[in-house]
């Protein structure tokens, strides 16, 4: 099962889904583009654990983290 | 008299734990597990650290990044704002960085973030951050004084 992991006031909200199954691929494509329009970051992990940033869907991540944009504090 | 009454009183408090016990089970899983938001953060937070990160941030609840564009060193503390330090070759602060998601996040959510912009884009997170004196910059000047 592939992650979307979406932060927010509850800690996360995780979406699962079957990467293996085209409809769960097209609606987890359509979150990828609605929360990074309106401006979350998408990173996933390289195999050696480091965080890189993707601008476009990833239908082989295993698992995407998603956070709100940053503001200075 | 107080020894009956203690008997029966020792035994209410049994038959509680006993009624109890899949409450009590609940309970310790709770605190094992932790479902809150706090916990949950700082668990996807853990989980997204460097094993030397992670270490760092058990041992002393703080985890120093590297920038990516500059090489710089920076500390995060625990927490969700003013929490982060640019550090010098011996870990002693320069400056403060405080930039954070534009909702509420809880502090693990936040520091994950923080960490994520350092390592992949520093110099726009640094971009919108605000500068500050952090608190031991500012008692080391008062010391010189």
């Amino acid at each position: 099962m592939a992650t979307q992991i979406v932060m927010d006031h509850t800690g996360d909200t995780r979406h699962y889904f079957d990467a293996n199954n085209a409809k769960a691929l097209m609606q987890a494509e359509e979150r990828f583009k609605e929360l990074t329009l309106v401006g979350f970051t998408a990173a996933v992990r390289t195999a050696s654990g480091e965080p890189t940033v993707i601008r476009t869907f990833d239908p082989t991540a295993e698992e995407t983290l998603f956070f709100p944009r940053l503001v200075g504090g | 008299m107080f020894e009956q009454l203690l008997r029966v009183a020792t035994d209410r408090f049994r038959r509680l734990l006993t009624d109890r016990e899949g409450g009590a089970q609940s309970l310790r899983e709770w605190l094992r597990n932790g479902d809150d938001p706090e916990t949950r953060g700082v668990r996807l937070l853990r989980e997204w650290l460097s094993p030397e990160q992670r270490a760092q941030y058990d041992a002393h609840r703080y985890f120093d990044v590297t920038g990516c564009d500059s090489g710089k060193r920076y500390r995060i503390h625990h927490g969700a704002s003013m929490n982060i330090q640019e550090i010098d070759g011996t870990g002693r602060p320069r400056v403060g960085w405080c930039f954070v998601p534009n909702t509420y996040l809880v502090a693990g959510d936040v520091m994950l973030a923080q960490k994520i912009a350092l390592e992949t884009d520093e110099l726009g997170a640094l971009d919108v951050a605000k500068k500050f004196v952090p608190k031991e910059t500012q008692l080391n000047m008062f010391m010189h004084l």
